[in-house]
């Protein structure tokens, strides 16, 4: 090929210059368009808050309760988030002049999200705060602000075993209602095999709603653990707890399979033992959220030193600064809460980053377990607040609360 | 009454860059986030024990002789401190062959057309091209030339209020090169100093980086790249591109510049036809004497503004052009290590031909086009993730509107599905095995883009940098293109289009302007 560097034009840029100014006075007077489907699918999932009625409130055992929520249009909600099985909705509640948040996953069942219902159940908790405040005063017509649906507690087909065992404890049934549920609707297509854990019968929570779906679908199947003594021994059901041979007694022989984990933090703990034992790769156990940390001090590895019990945490939100006092033994978020300042915050187990803020000086300590902050995180002193806790003044940049 | 010298709208990586530059100058600044983090696309997410980069692929390294990249140079020059990784290397570029095509098989055992694995260094990078396609040595070397004269030129127009081109004619003789070839395209400059057509396919292997193909992508504005990326290699932040946003974010406090996250702008006021405060999550209001806005035009004007508000000339030039390519991207974990996965390249596209416009043609017809760009992290920063495993990213971009049709509950279904072909392509491609290893994944469509940069379609490219309206012709209409003298656009959407040394250069740019504004007491 010849060298014909020379025959090109340089006029042409001029020419460039001009042909690009006529073509941009050439388009359209009127205001460009305002969304997409790319952005409208991205507001449909995620709207940030929602805002919702409670329209219906059913007794459960033990004084647990289940509510459902509908949009509240009048506030602004015109229709839910679709709602994935696995997903949790973050409460917004406003007790005593404090503005506080709790996570709870949701039971209802992604179609029933596209019908514009969420359901989620609560059960009261000793010295609770949240839980029993809302079980003491929701009731039908209760207008609530939600999150929209979010969390990694989630099937993913690319990476998750084809069969599943479902390991729930409590009030952790709730996923794997949904689940169950998505999996009879088609939502969902796995096989999942529920070792659900109670005292007895009669502490089960969606006792017949999980039967009912392990009838409707081959895909779903549910088996009874119960603790108490007393429970006669039957087919209809195991005793004892969840433990690594009843998990074997029910994993698929010869394929691989994945667990998941849904429960207070007293289970997470036997039941994590009990996984060790079947030595799986990590890709094929998940957990639900751990659950928010108190009483630093009694936690492991908690920090050998002569920390202050009560220390003074300078807040900075916006262009307010706050001066609050904390006990060390409360997270930095739970000390500003009680202050009555709202910050943000979803997961409340270190998880989701929502209430990423900025350590601007002091010293602080994060539980490793619940430690998922960013590397980049610890020589800015970026933390997570909601699994932070003090052990010396600290003064901390928080985003504000929404 | 709260009153800021300048308010800067959105902490993407030009929003950063413009607050830093401010507040460094003394200005009395105010960076506003609606995120709960700075950075926009550079940033990073955690997921089970691992930590993913977001979008950053490389950026340029520091030079043989040890100056530092351009990038690297900013950062430092806005008092940011970042720990910096240099991979030298450039890219590998992978095209299997087709049944119907010749081919050879490679050291993977695939049936490739084309297995190009470019080292760093100009000349090594010629001789490789050279080994590859004979005969295609000089013209390589000749493209590199051309493409030293570029320092020149980015000199001259960062010196400068108002470049001249009279003035780029008679006094800087090596920059009335740049005239001549301002206004054509690389492949008809590539065709010019008599690249073969192969060698041109190989060489313009980094068109992805800027959505625009060789036959539309003003040639210039390539070579700038690819030069720096040749001569210096890559360079990395060691803690993913979360690093550099909280470098930046101290930087600018240190400076005694003020950040507020969560703090999204919802309303721009206005007074004597000028924008004069900012409403903030639709309660506070917030004023100012200049504003720098890190937002995407379009929304902008949509979002923030009264209709009146905006001369139409401006809306006439947000239709004129085009919306980018939008990415999707699929984050992987993979509980092996890259060397049992038989990973030895940090980037590897991987595209149906060598050809940019025959892979720009199977983009333009949505997902499934075979056009990946796979990077493993741990090639640059083995220590990036846990001992035993590894971390990939495979992206593909699209043009227009593949979203339509999918509804929210069919959307990670369909999420699903693009990610399984991606992950399938890049499998056979390179003849390894990802699937049976995947501990964590996510997957960002356009949507997901959508919702953390909100920009049309979701695109992180900002407008399309066709011929018509590349760098030059951008540059050299800057202040007629910002719709108000104390409102400065930033980002993407500006003179160099997408890339995070743009987006700097773009905040940097409108910091200084605002400043010599003030001083002049305009």
């Amino acid at each position: 090929m010849a060298d014909n560097f020379n025959k090109l034009s340089m006029k042409g840029f001029l020419d460039n210059l001009k042909g690009r100014s006529a073509r941009l006075a050439a388009g359209s007077p009127t205001p460009p368009p305002a969304t997409d489907t790319s952005r409208e699918i991205a507001r449909a999932l995620h709207p940030g808050v929602q805002y919702a009625t409670v329209s219906s409130v059913a007794d459960l055992p033990d004084g647990a309760k289940a509510y459902e929520l509908v949009p509240d249009k009048i506030r602004g909600t015109e229709a839910f988030a679709f709602a994935p099985a696995g997903k949790y909705l973050t409460v917004f509640a406003e007790i005593n002049g404090m503005t506080v948040t709790r996570p709870y996953s949701i039971a209802s069942s992604p179609a029933d999200s596209c019908r514009n219902k969420y359901m989620i159940a609560i059960k009261p908790v000793e010295g609770g705060f949240v839980s029993n405040y809302i079980i003491d005063t929701w009731k039908e017509g209760t207008a609530v602000k939600i999150s929209d649906p979010t969390g990694n507690f989630d099937y993913q087909p690319l990476r998750d075993a084809q069969k599943v065992i479902g390991i729930a404890g409590g009030s952790g049934i709730t996923p794997f209602l949904s689940f169950a549920n998505a999996i009879a609707d088609g939502d969902e297509d796995f096989e999942l095999t529920l070792l659900y854990g109670s005292r007895n019968e009669k502490a089960e929570l969606f006792r017949e709603e999980l039967d009912a779906l392990a009838e409707k679908t081959e895909k779903f199947r549910i088996v009874h653990v119960y603790s108490d003594d007393d429970v006669p021994e039957s087919d209809g059901y195991e005793k004892g707890f969840v433990t690594a041979d009843l998990i074997k007694k029910y994993a698929p022989e010869g394929e691989p399979y994945s667990l998941f984990i849904c429960g207070p933090q007293a289970m997470y703990n036997f039941v994590d033992e009990e996984i060790k034992k079947l030595d799986l790769p990590r890709k094929y156990v998940r957990h639900e959220l751990f659950g928010e940390p108190h009483n630093a001090s009694s936690i492991r590895n908690y920090p050998e030193g002569d920390f202050p019990a009560t220390v003074c945490i300078t807040v900075h939100i916006q262009d307010k600064t706050y001066s609050v006092t904390g006990n060390i033994n409360d997270t930095i978020m739970q000390s500003i809460e009680k202050s009555g300042i709202a910050v943000p915050a979803r997961c409340r187990s270190g998880e989701c980053g929502f209430c990423h803020s900025i350590v601007l000086a002091g010293k602080y300590w994060i539980p490793e377990n619940l430690d998922f902050r960013r590397l980049a995180d610890e020589p800015f002193g970026g933390v997570h607040p909601c699994v932070t806790f003090p052990l010396s003044d600290i003064e901390i940049d928080v985003p504000a609360a929404k | 009454m709260l009153k800021y010298g300048v308010v800067v709208i959105g902490a993407g990586n030009g929003g950063l860059a413009a607050a830093a530059v401010c507040a460094r100058a003394g200005l009395k600044t105010l960076l506003l986030e609606r995120h709960n983090i700075p950075g926009g696309s550079a940033t990073s997410f955690v997921r089970g024990r691992y930590e993913f980069e977001t979008s950053l692929h490389e950026l340029v390294g520091d030079a043989p002789d040890g100056t530092p990249g351009p990038v690297m140079a900013n950062m430092e020059e806005m008092g940011a401190k970042v720990r910096w990784v240099m991979e030298k290397s450039t890219y590998r570029l992978v095209v299997p062959a087709a049944e119907n095509e010749d081919g050879f098989i490679n050291e993977d055992g695939v049936r490739v057309k084309i297995d190009a694995r470019m080292p760093a260094g100009l000349k090594a990078f010629a001789r490789k091209l050279d080994e590859l396609v004979p005969g295609s040595y000089d013209s390589c070397i000749r493209a590199f030339e051309i493409g030293t004269t570029m320092y020149d030129l980015f000199n001259y127009l960062e010196t400068v209020e108002k470049p001249s081109l009279s003035y780029i004619a008679k006094n800087i003789p090596g920059l009335a090169l740049i005239a001549r070839i301002g206004s054509h395209t690389v492949k008809e400059v590539l065709d010019s100093i008599g690249m073969p057509p192969k060698a041109q396919g190989i060489f313009t292997t980094y068109w992805g980086y800027m959505g625009v193909p060789a036959s539309k992508f003003d040639f210039l504005y390539y070579m700038c790249m690819m030069y720096y990326y040749v001569a210096n290699g890559a360079a990395m932040p060691k803690l993913r591109s979360h690093e550099m946003s909280l470098a930046m974010d101290r930087a600018i406090r240190d400076a005694g510049g003020d950040i507020w996250y969560n703090s999204e702008v919802t309303k721009v006021l206005m007074k004597d036809g000028k924008p004069n405060a900012v409403v903030i999550n639709g309660e506070k209001t917030v004023y100012a004497d200049h504003f720098i806005c890190n937002g995407f035009p379009n929304f902008v004007y949509s979002d923030l503004f009264e209709k009146n508000d905006i001369d139409k000339k401006f809306y006439s030039m947000a239709n004129a052009r085009s919306i980018s390519c939008s990415l999707t991207t699929v984050y992987l974990g993979l509980n092996i290590t890259r060397e049992q996965l038989g990973m030895h390249d940090y980037s590897i596209f991987i595209a149906p031909d060598e050809d940019s416009d025959k892979q720009y043609q199977a983009a333009l017809g949505g997902f499934g086009s075979g056009f990946i760009v796979m990077n493993c992290l741990n090639t640059a920063i083995p220590d990036c993730t846990p001992e035993g495993t590894c971390q990939l990213f495979l992206t593909t971009l699209t043009y227009g509107d593949v979203m339509r049709g999918v509804s929210p509950r069919d959307y990670r279904k369909y999420k699903n599905e693009v990610a399984r072909d991606m992950i399938e392509t890049c499998e056979k491609a390179l003849g390894v095995s990802i699937m049976p290893y995947i501990e964590e994944i996510e997957i960002a469509l356009p949507p997901t883009f959508s919702r953390y940069l909100n920009t049309p379609l979701g695109t992180p490219y900002g407008y399309m940098l066709d011929m018509w309206d590349s760098m030059l012709p951008r540059r050299f209409n800057y202040e007629k293109e910002q719709p108000f003298d104390n409102f400065l656009f930033v980002g993407a959407s500006q003179e160099r289009g997408d890339g995070y040394g743009s987006a700097y250069y773009s905040g940097m740019k409108a910091a200084g302007e605002t400043i010599k504004k003030i001083r002049e007491g305009k």
